[in-house]
């Protein structure tokens, strides 16, 4: 009797069976034309010009809405990366720069169209450029840093042709207009949603899109996944042709194991977000695709804050520039993926060249930390504290443990500060974190503009806090120097003056390890250091 | 008999009223709590590569942290009053919305993981009572010890490993249903419940499986305390007079054991399911991270770590509320169990 109470159980069973298999060959084919991707984080917002956006969000938006120009690409050590260097059109069909430096001129494709099959005119680049500078939305602090801050620079010449005009022939002005945020909007479209609280259609962009991308949002749940359909008119990429996968699926999934699983069984194609310590047992696998680069355009840091004691005395910086484990740590916090910015050797003392971020002539060395430590006066050292965000565990906490262990031999007791995230970045702001590691990352890196955005001010970005006017001039002065010898001249001043005033100590460029199914070809790195899915194509 | 129905009924509206203060103080509290907290919502949220002192003021006047607390407390509580729960900064939605749509996963997940708890728990206590210091009692002791010692995270990825890496017989552990197929038509939110209604059985088996294994790794941490307590009152009601005189008048073994000491000891056990829900619906975090269950606990932790004010306030306001309903429907089921209990 008991056996046959079992039996509806097993039919069911079987005929799920049965269906499951009938149905496979159907998804199969569609599997091969779709990408799914899966990350830690989410995408927020379909405009990523709000405020509080994410990076997913950022990527996404690449895919959904095209730009005037965009990044090319290069090889660095066989590995595709985006190029600063090399501006192709996107919108444009070509550009000119006028000799003076002072008139960009932009060309728009007589083809092109937006999703919903109108065409893309000089009004909608204006009105989408008009909005960058104007509203309150992140791009205007991003352009800004190109000499882009008002609508008047924008003028459009006819239909198809839109000009802009500079107040100094800036360097970042045209690379300014390929990052995420100067997107064309269809600005019909927006206009129909504005209000006049609203002017810019904010509000109905942030769960909506109005562009001419790669991609139409088909579903977007916030925080759970979007899933992207290919436009197949979108004539924009290298070849002149569509995307190539016909659908995307971007899906977050919190628990890092779960994304190696989900990588390895072959069910996700791409992420780019897993733990060091997957990614090696992956590699070591060799089933999968690993591509390692290293983020050139991003650094860690062990900060210290210059207007606080005792880091406000140099000799005190350099007695722990000098007290590191630098290659402990590298190997405990990132399995030795990066590229380290320690342990250099400049023969005469001075800078080899003067591109930043620069390897450091700086590695773990007692006996001089200490001389360093009794020329500030602690020769019996002191007491501090060592903080990190939770969201940076994995890397920096046997990061902390190392760095208390070693200044711990000198005198020095650290203790380890653990912090949420807004908590540390609230604290960061306000300037009352003593000692600490944090992170930058710069989409357009230039050594000017690293040195501008993160060594002058009183800003949050100013991690060392350090305020000296001799390193801010020379920053100043390097970002208009049309001659790029006097440049890298500058360049090298400041390189000698981070290596002799030791603000903040780098550590190194973690790598973006990009873990892909085999079949996966033509991942790039991006500034944005998310996937752009227009770059990848399965075999 | 339907008096003893009307009085659990007046009994439980009568709760209902009472815990109104309750809920008003929960809600001011946390509003209160979250305002201490250190972390300033407006700079994290400003973490965009050139965001400086303008976003930051632009982000804090946006939610409204311009204003003092008191001011923002009438704000908040009239906002609450017209049923709008501010709006979320990390999804950029109305809490209202997320918590609508992420309650029936939860829910979902919660009462599946009861379920299966409850199956396995109830009988295993009985079994243990009934041979106390037997084999049987001491494997369900064995049993018990291991599921509460093993965190269900770890079990959580245990069991993806087995049966998802090892076996390949679950399904991906992402969420509520496959991604790549299609969602029934939304009427309650309850995607077993909604596949049933649209007709659709190949959706409802392909849900089913995706719940299974979140499930399995909720209620083997919570068959513990339900079997221990079954054990421990069973103890009691089989060996107290009623039992002995049912035994000795003849009655079956079925009829002591079922009829009169499980509906007697069963009491203690709906408490403490009772208490166990309202738990599990809040400290499922890590299964929900685990399984990347689009549930309302991980929304809340992913809230509180960048200090979201808005859902984490709303979060509360859900779990203390729901709490208030299911200690109501612990009452209403103590009515139905025994009578006695309405009499007062």
């Amino acid at each position: 009797m008991r056996f046959v109470s079992f039996r509806p159980a097993s039919c069911v069973l079987a005929t799920a069976a049965l269906l499951l298999i009938a149905t496979a060959p159907s998804q199969a084919q569609t599997r091969a034309e779709t990408l799914r991707y899966v990350t830690g984080a989410a995408v927020n917002t379909l405009d990523p010009n709000i405020p509080g956006s994410t990076r997913e969000s950022f990527a996404l938006s690449m895919s959904t809405y095209d730009r005037l120009v965009a990044f090319g690409r290069k090889q660095l050590n066989g590995k595709w990366v985006f190029d600063l260097d090399t501006i192709t059109g996107e919108l444009a069909e070509s550009y000119d720069v006028s000799p003076d430096g002072l008139k960009l001129t932009f060309r728009l494709r007589k083809d092109a169209k937006f999703q919903d099959g109108s065409p893309v005119t000089a009004e909608d680049v204006k009105w989408s450029l008009d909005r960058c500078v104007t509203a309150p939305i992140l791009g205007k602090a991003q352009l800004l840093t190109g000499s882009l801050t008002s609508a008047d620079q924008f003028k459009v010449v006819d239909p198809l042709t839109i000009e802009v005009t500079l107040p100094k022939p800036d360097k970042l002005a045209l690379p300014n207009l390929a990052t995420v945020y100067p997107m064309i909007i269809n600005s019909k479209v927006a206009k129909e949603h504005a209000t006049a609280d609203d002017p810019w259609a904010t509000a109905w962009l942030k769960e909506h899109t109005a562009g001419s991308g790669a991609y139409v949002v088909e579903t977007f749940k916030p925080g759970e996944q979007v899933i992207l359909k290919r436009d197949e008119a979108w004539n924009r990429g290298s070849a002149n042709k569509p995307a190539f996968f016909k659908r995307v699926i971007i899906q977050s999934v919190p628990e890092p194991a779960t994304r190696a699983n989900l990588v390895e069984r072959g069910d996700a194609d791409i992420v780019v977000d897993l733990q060091a310590s997957d990614v090696q047992s992956l590699e070591a696998k060799g089933k999968l695709k690993v591509i390692s680069t290293p983020q050139y355009n991003a650094i860690t840091f062990v900060s210290m804050n210059n207007q606080m004691p005792p880091f406000d005395n140099v000799n005190v910086r350099r007695a722990i520039a000098y007290a590191l484990p630098y290659d402990d740590m590298f190997k405990a916090a990132l399995f030795g993926r990066g590229s380290p910015l320690f342990g250099a050797t400049w023969p005469d003392g001075k800078p080899l060249n003067g591109v930043y971020p620069f390897q450091q002539p700086v590695k773990l060395d007692l006996d001089k930390a200490r001389e360093y430590l009794k020329a500030a006066g602690l020769p019996e050292g002191f007491s501090t504290t060592f903080s990190f965000n939770v969201g940076q565990a994995s890397t920096a906490e046997p990061m902390a443990a190392l760095v208390k262990e070693s200044l711990g031999k000198i005198g020095i007791k650290v203790d380890i500060q653990k912090l949420p995230d807004a908590q540390m970045s609230t604290q960061i702001n306000e300037k009352k974190l003593p000692f600490y590691t944090e992170g930058i990352v710069a989409w357009l890196p230039s050594t000017d503009y690293f040195y501008r955005n993160f060594y002058t001010g009183n800003q949050r970005w100013n991690y060392s806090s350090i305020n000296n006017p001799d390193l801010a001039a020379i920053a100043q002065e390097a970002r208009f120097e049309p001659d790029k010898a006097k440049y890298e001249e500058d360049g090298r001043k400041l390189n000698a003056m981070h290596a002799e005033l030791m603000p903040q100590i780098m550590l190194w460029q973690p790598n973006q390890d990009a873990v892909m199914a085999a079949s996966i070809e033509g991942y790039t790195y991006e500034f944005h250091r998310q996937v752009d899915y227009r770059d990848v194509s399965r075999k | 008999m339907t008096t003893g129905l009307g009085a659990t009924l007046v009994r439980a509206g009568r709760r209902l009223l009472s815990s109104l203060p309750a809920l008003f103080g929960v809600l001011v509290f946390t509003f209160l709590l979250m305002r201490v907290l250190p972390g300033d919502p407006a700079v994290f949220f400003a973490s965009g590569p050139n965001a400086g002192k303008e976003e930051i003021e632009q982000i804090r006047k946006q939610m409204g942290l311009d204003k003092s607390v008191p001011e923002q407390l009438v704000f908040y509580l009239s906002d609450i009053g017209r049923g709008n729960l501010g709006r979320s900064m990390m999804t950029g939605q109305p809490v209202l919305k997320d918590l609508r749509e992420r309650l029936p996963a939860s829910l979902e997940l919660t009462f599946t993981a009861l379920l299966i708890a409850l199956i396995f728990a109830v009988p295993l206590g009985v079994v243990a009572a009934l041979r106390p210091g037997s084999a049987v009692d001491h494997g369900v002791r064995l049993f018990c010890a291991l599921g509460v010692c093993v965190p269900t995270f770890v079990s959580g990825l245990l069991l993806i490993y087995v049966f998802y890496y090892l076996l390949g017989l679950a399904p991906d552990p992402t969420g509520r249903i496959d991604v790549f197929a299609s969602v029934p038509p939304q009427r309650t939110g309850f995607l077993l419940i909604d596949f049933l209604l649209a007709g659709d059985f190949e959706g409802w088996w392909a849900a089913c499986k995706q719940l299974i294994l979140p499930a399995v790794s909720m209620a083997l941490f919570v068959i513990a305390p339900l079997a221990r307590i079954t054990r421990a009152s069973m103890l009691v009601s089989l060996g107290s007079d009623f039992v002995r005189t049912a035994r000795s008048v003849g009655l079956s073994w079925r009829k002591v054991v079922v009829t009169y000491a499980l509906r007697n000891a069963i009491l203690p056990v709906i408490t403490i399911a009772g208490i166990v829900f309202s738990t599990m619906l809040g400290a499922n975090v890590l299964v929900e991270k685990v399984f990347s269950w689009p549930g309302v606990a991980s929304y809340a932790l992913d809230a509180l770590l960048s200090s979201d004010y808005a859902p984490v306030q709303g979060f509360v306001l859900l779990m203390a509320s729901l709490f208030v309903l299911v200690n109501l429907v612990v009452d209403i089921c103590y009515g139905i169990a025994d009578p006695r209990v309405s009499i007062e």
